[in-house]
């Protein structure tokens, strides 16, 4: 579990993280586990009864299990799915958001804020420039559905490094979106490489229905994880102060935070 | 507690069932009944199954719950796959807790081996054939009499814990976007995500059959006894049978 070579801080804030630093610190992670601090790997909120000690061993246990951060399956190009499904909301009616639309996304702006070194924003040329990855995975809703897709976009550790990189107590980045939705992960998904800002889906821009400009690709989670419309994004050490408190609009709703399962 | 099974104590009152045997029972019938309330709930919010890595409202199906009446909408308003979630994981844990305490018991105390796995004999074409003659046609006083289990009995309890259970819990999990990531080979086992949910949706079904055929097996053979047995432990002994 614990081979890591590299067992110092997460990067010492305001020194910006390196990406080499961002990416090997995971398995120091991981490692906390079985030191017996597992605090990373629980839910941010437990909630109560048997549910939330079942939300405990399902998130700790996959962990544990994907303590060395595997990759999520990568399929062919002939798997890709001919007419990738929309879902939920498809084009929201706030005004900015069709604004934006309108003029093509050129004065649409992400805002990096919190817990980096340098907050400030990128625009989606400004994300394009960033070196890409492209990713055949599947996305599967919790509703129990799945489809294949090729992703580009930017890993999320590269615009984290670019932005003066995380200070240690972050924990969390928050996701807001231009429909109002909110989800949030750790930082155990935040530095895994394919977890990134996609801005095409099978060669081609990502449509709207499929959430354009912007979307969080995060492979090991649930659908309900891969929040679409990104307006901006936060790092912080606590989801207390976000929407009802649970770090996500489906979990503020009854879904579990974390969307492993 | 610790008497061994099949210990006949004072009277006509038989030791059929030990204490982990009884507890292990009844957790199982919440969790099973959860697991199965809960899959149901999951299943009418997406109520179409497909082969293969992808399935989506669109995508040729295998099954589609509209072609047997029941349309999407009607399906989706029976359906809360937030509370089927919530309590489908929940109780899976319960589940694969008790199995797993269940099992290991059994191994160790040599339950398993005395009780529950069929011996090869019994395992003949001419033992189980016999075995269901019997059931068949057998009287519901010999049905009543019985303190161990027949043949197929015993084939259909070891078919469960050793394959029907693993099975729907590895189908389970490689629906898992988290566990298909630790372990790819479950894609593979499966053929895929969406194989595997159509899998684990026919054993849903297979389940069902277990339960009402366990259930309707208990009524016919005294089923005062046979409940009150796996409540206290204790099965009375016909008359004429002591």
């Amino acid at each position: 579990m614990s081979k890591s070579t590299d067992r110092g801080p997460r990067g010492v804030w305001p020194r910006p993280m390196s990406r080499r630093h961002l990416l090997t610190s995971v398995p120091a992670l991981g490692g906390l586990l079985v030191t017996g601090c597992a605090e990373t790997h629980l839910p941010p909120t437990v909630r109560g009864g048997l549910v939330g000690a079942a939300d405990v061993l399902t998130m700790s246990t996959t962990r544990w299990l994907m303590s060395d951060q595997p990759l999520a399956r990568e399929y062919e190009r002939s798997d890709i799915a001919p007419n990738f499904p929309t879902w939920g909301q498809t084009n929201p009616e706030d005004e900015d958001y069709q604004r934006h639309l309108s003029e093509g996304f050129v004065n649409w702006r992400l805002p990096v804020t919190g817990l980096v070194g340098r907050p400030g924003s990128f625009s989606l040329d400004e994300l394009k420039r960033f070196p890409s990855r492209t990713q055949i995975t599947a996305h599967v809703c919790e509703q129990g559905w799945s489809a294949i897709g090729e992703w580009t976009g930017v890993p999320l550790a590269a615009v984290l490094e670019t932005a003066g990189g995380v200070s240690p107590e972050a924990k969390y980045v928050v996701f807001n979106a231009m429909d109002g939705w909110y989800e949030s992960i750790d930082m155990f998904d935040v530095v895994h490489p394919q977890t990134i800002l996609a801005y095409g889906l099978n060669g081609d821009e990502l449509p709207r229905g499929n959430g354009a400009p912007l979307r969080l690709r995060v492979e090991r989670q649930c659908g309900y994880k891969n929040i679409k419309f990104l307006k901006s994004i936060d790092v912080v050490d606590s989801l207390a102060g976000v929407g009802r408190g649970t770090g996500g609009l489906s979990s503020d709703y009854g879904f579990h935070w974390y969307g492993g399962v | 507690m610790t008497s061994k099974e099949g210990h006949v104590s004072a009277g006509r009152w038989l030791l059929l069932h030990s204490t982990n045997v009884r507890i292990c029972h009844w957790i199982n019938v919440i969790a099973g009944g959860y697991l199965l309330l809960s899959g149901i709930h999951i299943f009418l919010d997406f109520p179409e199954l497909y082969w293969g890595h992808t399935g989506y409202q669109g995508y040729p199906a295998v099954f589609k719950l509209s072609d047997w009446g029941l349309s999407w909408e009607q399906a989706g308003e029976l359906g809360n796959r937030m509370w089927g979630r919530n309590y489908h994981f929940t109780f899976a844990w319960v589940f694969l807790i008790n199995g797993l305490v269940y099992t290991v018991w059994s191994v160790v105390s040599g339950h398993l081996g005395a009780r529950m796995l069929p011996a090869r004999a019994e395992l003949r074409p001419a033992s189980l054939r016999a075995d269901l003659v019997e059931h068949l046609r057998g009287s519901s006083a010999q049905r009543a009499a019985a303190t161990t289990y027949g043949p197929l009995q015993k084939l259909s309890y070891s078919l469960l814990i050793f394959v029907f259970v693993p099975v729907m819990l590895l189908t389970g999990l490689a629906q898992a976007p988290a566990f298909a990531a630790a372990w790819p080979w479950l894609l593979d086992l499966w053929g895929g995500r969406q194989s595997a949910r159509t899998l684990h949706s026919i054993g849903t079904g297979v389940f069902v059959l277990f339960v009402v055929v366990h259930v309707v097996e208990v009524l016919m053979a005294g089923a005062v006894n046979r409940i009150r047995a796996m409540i206290t432990g204790k099965f009375r002994l016909r008359e004429e049978g002591t």
